[in-house]
């Protein structure tokens, strides 16, 4: 045990001061990373806002199309839409309104927003979901095989991969119905189905197409993740001492590439909300994103907004999640010594 | 004694090229300690590897491998786990990088046990700590809990040693296991790894490139060059009398502490009235980004005289590599004042046409030449560019210089448009040396200028400083871990640990009588043959 005398013990006050300090810093972490995602909401509430002035046309006068614009009529709309308010007092109404839960009236469905948005945002969120669980099971088993069989394998992936990254959603989607649907009728080509296994079923194409391109990506940050693994010392330490393969990969190396994977993966995932449009419009879907395009055409500014705002509320919130959960995964960067 | 590794005309490389390895034979007797000494890319790490059966992807090799009469180049994949996990361990050179870093030292230690010995957790960590406590750790259950990046490189070494010894393997191989250390923590883990295999009774293969290490672990020793065996032997007879030129060669190259009339340092005649470069009060606080400071250097006074040469010997966090930025200005002190040929240094980061000054007088060679060099440069180029700065030559005539310099360094005319990937670490070295020669300097900062170097390249490099001193005058200083270096070169030598100067005086007398407590511990702790009697004491 002499041995012992040459392993510096740290001084005895030490420890204490650490721990202190380690539970405080989780806390803080998170912390600052929530007042991140409350800043971030407010400046793109005032992006979304704002951004109608820049829009040409009135939204009243869009009302009365096809009647001859009566002054009074138009001022009536105005008054009851708020719209002669001047442009921080709107915000502010508005800004309150979503705090209540009161996203304000469609012009053109004459409804509360929030009504227009329940009926649809299940179906998209549905979709979305579909496909992310989609991209994380296909992408990351693509990219996965393909870093382990080096040689023909991962060409061969690799290939396809490029092929399926640069197929745009839509002609996925119509070479998938006319395969699937048309060819061996497995699948329906319209509708969202009745909840439970059907909605799945019909959703299943749908969210197939959506995903294609993502899948790809995916796919390509696990295999360029997972080589740079491989080829680290302590996957090497961790063969030599006997594990199996399986153990290895899993523990050492996907484990080590999860950090990149992941933050991908989140970026993608929140962007599925805005792609999703085409894809509603392909299979007949009635979600947000159709609902946004159509609302954009009629000038339906309280829908756009409301839509726009959930979906950059699911964008920074999925990023924010993210990060929090990195440290978890590799706890150098709550130390802040991460030097990748 | 049954023979534990045999390894028998092993030949392995890739098809088409001239073999890594050829017909390399030696063997491991039970309970015995055996050195494999040789430069980078001798092929040492792939002669141990290939006794786990770890063999490079796509080689081609021939020969017999065997571990307990176990081949590993044929036997299956089932027979290799299990040669893993219950004969032969493997301890890697660079703990940082060969415990994963994203698990806590716990996992890394009973995922062995738990997955493979079917342990459950509890069991498999009590077995853990234990091993942890035997190999000298102390709190060890604490730091089953931590992750790699919160213990230090020695006690992550012992870890690793830890995670070797948990399975008491019949073998044991050292993949220069103390090269990424410090000279006070290598002499802790030689001693441990000498115990272990003493009271064990385990065969040990050690792996290095440094002579005096395995003169103070092991018997026997083979030398390996270009991936074959030149010569083995008794460790004694073959450092005291080595056959062949090669192992003359590296033990001639080995650095040695040389005192007194030996030492190749003249005394510098007659103190300089006005030094070169003068100290006084120098330091250096970094502040950390989450509040609280960090002082790199604590009040250093020194003064080196024109044409003399001054060692700063000390520990990596001893704040020796400061002090050589702020003497270069690539880092600007927080206190204190630093004078060089009477000209004070200004307390704030120089402007561009101060440095390009203070760059004429003083240059700076760094540890790692393949870092420090631009990779897309050709060496020539790089050499002349300086030439046109700080000389102001035309185009034509800066070639020339280049030329002839790079030729005094030793590196050949047919060199000069190689790009620095093209170069072996020394050739670099050299390169580098010759960009700060080609400023004219009077001061020469060399921070760690060796340290990455093969024993014999460190050996040519050293001369070559050597030489050029005594030539042009340069003024010389040298910071290093290796007292031994220092001895050669240095007439001076500074102390440092922990930020302070905790001596300095005259190269021979420090050496020869250590007034600090510290300095004793870290001339106590180079590594010695066994046949010297003398015991370390730490």
């Amino acid at each position: 045990m002499t041995a012992t005398d040459h392993v510096q013990a740290p001084a005895p006050a030490a420890p204490t001061r650490k721990r202190a300090r380690d539970r405080v810093r989780p806390v803080l972490f998170i912390a600052k990373k929530v007042l991140s995602l409350v800043a971030t909401l407010f400046v793109a509430s005032l992006a979304v806002f704002f951004s109608r002035f820049l829009v040409p046309g009135d939204p009243a006068r869009f009302l009365l199309r096809g009647r001859s614009p009566k002054p009074e009529a138009l001022e009536e709309i105005t008054r009851q839409f708020g719209l002669d308010k001047p442009a921080w007092e709107q915000y502010l109404n508005w800004l309150g309104g979503i705090l209540h839960g009161d996203w304000g009236r469609s012009l053109t469905y004459r409804q509360d927003v929030s009504d227009v948005l329940l009926g649809r945002l299940p179906t998209t969120l549905q979709l979305v979901a579909l496909a992310a669980v989609f991209i994380t099971v296909l992408g990351l088993f693509a990219g996965i095989v393909a870093s382990l069989n080096k040689g023909f394998g991962d060409r061969f992936i690799l290939i396809t991969l490029t092929a399926a990254g640069a197929v745009p959603p839509f002609v996925a989607a119509i070479a998938l119905v006319a395969l699937f649907s048309v060819g061996l009728g497995w699948f329906p080509s319209f509708g969202s189905g009745d909840g439970g296994w059907d909605r799945i079923w019909h959703l299943t194409l749908p969210a197939l197409a959506l995903g294609i391109t993502y899948i790809a990506m995916v796919a390509r940050v696990t295999r360029s993740s997972m080589n740079e693994q491989l080829l680290r010392e302590h996957v090497e330490v961790a063969t030599s001492r006997g594990l199996t393969r399986g153990s290895v990969v899993a523990r050492h190396v996907l484990r080590n590439a999860m950090g990149p994977i992941l933050t991908v993966s989140g970026v993608l995932v929140a962007g599925l909300l805005v792609s999703s449009a085409i894809i509603e419009r392909t299979f007949g879907l009635s979600g947000i994103g159709q609902l946004l395009v159509q609302s954009i055409d009629r000038l339906d500014f309280g829908v756009v907004q409301a839509i726009v705002m959930v979906v950059v509320a699911a964008f920074v919130l999925v990023n924010t999640v993210v990060d929090l959960v990195q440290p978890l995964i590799d706890p150098r960067i709550a130390a802040g010594t991460e030097s990748r | 004694m049954s023979q534990l590794l045999q390894i028998e005309n092993f030949t392995l490389g890739f098809p088409g090229r001239p073999p890594l390895l050829d017909s390399v034979s030696l063997h491991v007797n039970d309970g015995e300690a055996v050195a494999l000494v040789g430069e980078s890319g001798s092929g040492k790490s792939l002669t141990t590897r290939a006794a786990l059966g770890l063999l490079p992807g796509g080689s081609e090799s021939s020969g017999l491998v065997s571990v307990q009469g176990l081949d590993t180049l044929t036997a299956s994949k089932q027979r290799l786990m299990e040669l893993r996990r219950r004969h032969a361990s493997m301890i890697f050179q660079d703990p940082r990088a060969g415990i994963n870093p994203v698990r806590t030292v716990g996992d890394f230690l009973t995922e062995t046990l738990v997955r493979l010995d079917g342990l459950s957790r509890a069991e498999a960590t009590e077995r853990a700590v234990a091993q942890l406590e035997q190999v000298g750790l102390r709190r060890a259950g604490g730091l089953m809990d931590q992750h790699p990046h919160q213990l230090s490189g020695g006690m992550l070494q012992r870890v690793m040693i830890a995670a070797a010894l948990l399975n008491s393997p019949d073998l044991l191989l050292c993949d220069e296991p103390t090269t990424a250390q410090d000279v006070t923590t290598q002499a802790g883990i030689v001693k441990l790894l000498r115990e272990e295999q003493q009271s064990r009774g385990m065969g040990m293969l050690f792996i290095t490139h440094d002579l005096n290490l395995a003169a103070s672990l092991c018997e026997r020793v083979y030398v390996l060059r270009r991936g074959e065996v030149v010569e083995h032997g008794p460790t004694r007879t073959v450092f005291l009398t080595p056959e062949q030129d090669y192992t003359r060669q590296l033990v001639e190259a080995t650095p040695v502490i040389e005192t007194g009339a030996g030492s190749s340092v003249a005394a510098v005649p007659g103190l300089d009235p006005t030094p070169l470069l003068k100290v006084s009060g120098l330091s250096k606080t970094y502040q950390l980004p989450r509040g609280g400071t960090v002082t790199a250097l604590e009040g250093a006074d020194f003064s080196l005289p024109e044409g003399g040469s001054l060692g700063i010997v000390g520990e990596s966090g001893s704040g020796k590599s400061t002090l050589a930025r702020l003497v270069v200005a690539l880092e600007t002190p927080t206190s204190g004042e630093l004078t060089l040929r009477d000209i004070p240094r200004p307390q704030r980061p120089l402007r561009a046409s101060e440095r390009k000054a203070l760059a004429k007088e003083v240059q700076i060679v760094f540890q790692d030449p393949y870092l420090s060099l631009d990779p897309r440069i050709p060496v020539g180029n790089a050499v002349a560019d300086v030439f046109r700065l700080h000389q102001k030559q035309g185009r034509k005539e800066a070639k020339e210089s280049s030329r002839s310099l790079l030729g005094r360094v030793g590196i050949g005319p047919e060199r000069f448009d190689a790009l620095p990937r093209a170069l072996s670490g020394g050739q670099r070295q050299r390169v580098a040396l010759a960009k700060a020669l080609a400023a004219r300097p009077r001061l020469l900062v060399l921070d760690e200028a060796t340290s990455a170097l093969d024993v014999s390249v460190q050996a040519q490099v050293l001369e070559l400083v050597e030489e050029l001193r005594d030539q042009l005058g340069l003024t010389i200083l040298f910071v290093t871990h290796d007292l031994a270096v220092v001895s050669r070169l240095c007439s001076e030598v500074v102390v440092m640990h922990q930020g302070r100067i905790v001596e300095q005086g005259p190269t021979a007398r420090i050496l020869e009588d250590p007034g600090d407590h510290y300095t004793r511990n870290l001339i106590a702790s180079r590594p010695r043959p066994l046949w010297d009697a003398e015991p370390v004491t730490a």
